[in-house]
């Protein structure tokens, strides 16, 4: 119940401060790049978008969100209310989820129709965007001010995007394996071709791993770094 | 209600303790404030008590709970307003009480209803940024109200207000307390302490150097002699006596049978001139 609440209160929050007015903006220029995209090329430049977009949502967004909570003082009133720290976690997950993959079906569907598995593409924006998601709270819970959350949160992020080395032929490793956005690169591409059983249930594997692993992470970074401050005002203060 | 043993805390990476052994116990529907200067340890002691801080040492019991034992249930008997009364600024004052509202199971007030109580139906659509301090002060009051909490943590009730909104916000307080609320209010207001608090405890350098009502404390510190201001041939004069038998007192009784009197004070201490006297320490 509590999380439902505020998960839709997070949507509203997002719809209120713009983030669905910019998302249809960067969807349209996104359809309009397409345009300029020769089409031997376009399959592998829609997946390169579509993996990169909810992972620049989760990650920069989530985070410059938590920051303006923190600065506004929001928490102080926030978890002096029942909420558990695992309920803001999986609403803030969730709602970010969510635009991702509206927006990433909005792209989709104006440059290359629907995708062949439906299903498996939107598991793959939904379980990327989470991850990114927590992955920046756990981040930015460490962090003071902006400018230090968005150069961690690229020193964090980076290990994860080594599997597009592999997508793009330069460089291959069976590593990349262990990393979830291997499972995403595969998810995204059952939008053009058909995924393989194998295929299909290492890829919801690893990710939902590492979602729950980095999950964790961003629960005990939020219970050591910012429940800790409860009750001081918030950091302009 | 509130039973604290042998209180202490230190801050993760810090040498030095906060809190050095508090002993206090306050009863169901009393009005307890902590008083002292920035930094004595009385923040800390009420994020204690919220059960934000638990690694203590100690006892600290509320509500028959070890603090350090509960977990965010705590939070549906409790109501917590900071100082700095904080909101999603870009919704209204309603919207904002209503999601609070959402994050209880248990029974509620309208916000509606709490809105109309502190004077704040009118602004009830309003955008919290287009509401003054005053106003959020109020909000504040009315979403640790939204739960009807046992026990009402108010941090600097007062701070910030305007004389008017400032005997508002005293008022609610003592509706609360007359319906059985226990309050606990940190401060370094003294006149705001002396007229809210049943009982006050001086807190300095993380240790209570006195608990007792602000009555008590004004009579007792204070010295036993009241003031006369009289004109006489157009000249202010002042006039001290003892009270000790002033009915009796031939001169007093003379002088204002005989004299146009402006004004007559007795001379209890002041709640912050005691506070200096007991502390040696400055309320800033």
């Amino acid at each position: 119940m509590r999380t439902s609440s505020a998960f839709a209160f997070d949507v509203r929050f997002q719809w209120r401060h713009g983030f669905y007015g910019v998302y249809l903006v960067v969807c349209a220029f996104y359809w309009v790049l397409m345009h300029f995209v020769p089409e031997v090329h376009k399959e592998k430049v829609m997946v390169l978008l579509t993996f990169s977009d909810p992972s620049a949502l989760g990650l920069i967004f989530a985070g410059g969100i938590i920051l303006l909570e923190r600065d506004q003082g929001i928490h102080d009133s926030l978890f002096v209310t029942p909420i558990r720290t695992r309920e803001y976690l999986l609403a803030k997950a969730g709602s970010f989820s969510l635009l991702s993959l509206l927006s990433a079906w909005v792209i989709h569907l104006l440059t290359m129709g629907i995708p062949e598995s439906p299903f498996s593409f939107s598991a793959g924006i939904l379980l990327t965007s989470s991850f990114m998601t927590l992955l920046s709270i756990g981040v930015v819970a460490r962090c003071q001010t902006i400018n230090s959350f968005i150069l961690l949160s690229q020193v964090y992020a980076l290990p994860f995007v080594l599997p597009l080395l592999g997508y793009f032929n330069v460089w291959e490793s069976k590593l990349f394996l262990l990393l979830p956005t291997e499972g995403t690169l595969r998810l995204l591409q059952s939008a053009y071709s058909t995924l393989i059983l194998r295929d299909y249930l290492y890829s919801l594997l690893v990710l939902s791993v590492w979602n729950y692993a980095v999950y964790v992470w961003a629960r005990r970074s939020y219970e050591q770094h910012i429940l800790m401050r409860v009750g001081s005002g918030g950091a302009g203060r | 209600m509130i039973e604290v043993k042998d209180l202490q805390f230190s801050y993760p990476n810090q040498k030095d303790r906060t809190l050095h052994g508090l002993d206090f116990a306050i009863p169901q529907g009393e009005i307890f404030g902590f008083l002292g200067p920035s930094g004595a340890g009385k923040s800390t002691t009420q994020k204690i008590l919220i059960g934000v801080l638990k690694a203590y040492q100690g006892s600290v019991k509320v509500m028959g709970k070890e603090i350090r034992d509960t977990g965010p249930d705590y939070f549906e008997r409790i109501g917590v307003a900071f100082e700095f009364p904080n909101f999603y600024t870009k919704f209204t004052a309603l919207e904002n009480l209503k999601l609070f509202r959402s994050l209880y199971s248990g029974r509620t007030e309208d916000p509606m209803q709490l809105l109309q109580q502190v004077d704040l139906a009118d602004a009830a659509k309003l955008r919290v940024s287009e509401l003054s301090k005053g106003m959020k002060m109020r909000l504040n009051f009315c979403r640790a109200l939204l739960n009807k909490p046992e026990i009402l943590f108010l941090d600097e009730p007062t701070s910030g207000l305007d004389p008017v909104n400032a005997k508002r916000m005293k008022d609610l307080i003592l509706e609360k307390k007359a319906a059985g609320t226990t309050v606990l209010i940190t401060t370094h207001n003294m006149q705001a302490a002396e007229e809210l608090c049943d009982r006050v405890a001086f807190i300095v350098d993380g240790q209570i150097k006195l608990i007792d009502s602000p009555r008590e404390l004004k009579l007792r510190q204070g010295q036993k002699r009241i003031l006369v201001e009289y004109r006489q041939h157009g000249e202010i004069i002042k006039e001290e006596f003892s009270l000790e038998a002033i009915g009796n007192n031939d001169r007093f009784l003379q002088l204002i049978r005989e004299n146009p009197v402006e004004t007559i004070h007795s001379l209890e201490a002041g709640l912050e001139q005691i506070f200096i006297d007991i502390t040696g320490r400055q309320l800033t």
